[in-house]
């Protein structure tokens, strides 16, 4: 199994808690993400993930002005569905990993 | 900075693959302004179209369109714009050939070869947006899309006279009505897209025709003429529309 496989459900999960974070925009999560050492994450692949999230009501966005002068970008933030979206993600994800962790610690 | 050649490309495709996808159309632009965005902050560090979007432009563009939802909404208006036009267009020239005689297999017939080549040239679009480029295979693609149309013209028109459906000749009045409502449709069309060519296109094929109806000419001299105005005329107004563009995006 490919990590792009093991990812597919969890980056869902790891946006959100990045944009509770704060508001901020596509590439900043990226560099956000990588920080965090998800570099196996594809960056385009978030903007399809992010456009399924905003269908589903978890993010809204709005466009500011660059500081610089240039074209507007777009900023996301949770919305409510989205901050109880997280909770979920995290009791479901703190479930899972124990388990995960546990399992695989017995065949060390 | 501006962005590569690459990235421009990918974001012009990406465009054309969702237009013509029947996706919203605002929709679109705001996933392309975010794109660019970012590619533009990718390629300040070095990066390229490829490490964003993965090996496969094809693969992306789909997984893109797959969370967009379809405007169905845009795309009845734009077709049934379309459709209505391409009849006008259509009967207009009945009436210059002297009066409509519409059988219903026409009826039927016209539109159906409309939508069919509507969605016809959707799909290429579609696929020249997201493949590899190969001129050869591309221009034999837009080569039988383009004759499509023709050959089912051809096709309906041989139909029609082996298979008799029931059909109206249109009254004296009734043609003039036509008249009037086609060439409605022609100036209301050209002031929603701010454009004359609604107007000049029917013009320029129908009334050196009409026009030269009224002399004394002989009937081959009159066809002759009408033949030269028309292309002659189309080609200047083509070259005109051009230049404009030119200027346009030079402006930009």
């Amino acid at each position: 199994m490919s990590s792009s496989q093991i990812l597919k459900g969890i980056l869902e999960g790891c946006l959100l808690s990045i944009i509770g974070k704060g508001e901020t925009y596509g590439y900043e999560m990226i560099e956000k993400l990588n920080d965090y050492g998800f570099s196996m994450v594809k960056e385009g692949s978030i903007y399809p993930l992010l456009l399924r999230m905003k269908k589903e009501g978890l993010v809204a966005t709005h466009q500011k002005p660059l500081p610089s002068g240039g074209p507007k970008r777009k900023y996301y933030t949770l919305t409510e569905t989205g901050e109880k979206e997280l909770i979920e993600f995290k009791q479901r994800w703190d479930a899972v990993s124990t388990s995960v962790d546990r399992l695989l610690e017995e065949e060390g | 900075m501006i962005l590569s050649k690459e990235s421009q490309d990918f974001l012009e495709n990406l465009r054309l693959y969702l237009v013509s996808s029947g996706k919203n159309e605002s929709e679109s632009e705001e996933i392309i302004s975010e794109l660019e965005d970012h590619l533009y902050e990718a390629e300040k560090s070095g990066k390229n179209v490829e490490d964003i979007v993965g090996r496969s432009p094809k693969d992306y563009m789909e997984q893109v369109a797959g969370e967009m939802t379809f405007d169905r909404k845009g795309i009845m208006k734009y077709g049934g714009i379309i459709i209505v036009l391409a009849f006008s267009y259509l009967l207009l020239g009945d009436v210059v050939r002297g009066g409509i005689e519409l059988s219903l297999l026409e009826a039927l017939g016209y539109p159906l070869i409309f939508i069919s080549f509507t969605l016809l040239t959707a799909g290429l679009f579609r696929h020249l947006a997201s493949s590899k480029k190969n001129k050869t295979k591309e221009w034999t693609l837009i080569g039988i899309v383009g004759m499509t149309p023709i050959l089912l013209f051809l096709g309906l028109i041989y139909l029609n006279k082996v298979i008799g459906t029931p059909s109206v000749t249109f009254s004296f009045a009734a043609n003039v009505i036509t008249v009037i409502a086609t060439i409605t449709v022609f100036v209301i069309t050209a002031l929603w897209i701010k454009s004359l060519v609604t107007i000049m296109i029917p013009a320029l094929l129908y009334l050196p025709e009409v026009l030269l109806g009224f002399t004394n000419y002989g009937e081959e001299t009159q066809l002759l003429a009408s033949t030269i105005i028309m292309f002659g005329g189309l080609f200047i107004y083509l070259l005109l529309m051009g230049r404009k563009d030119v200027n346009k995006t030079g402006a930009l």
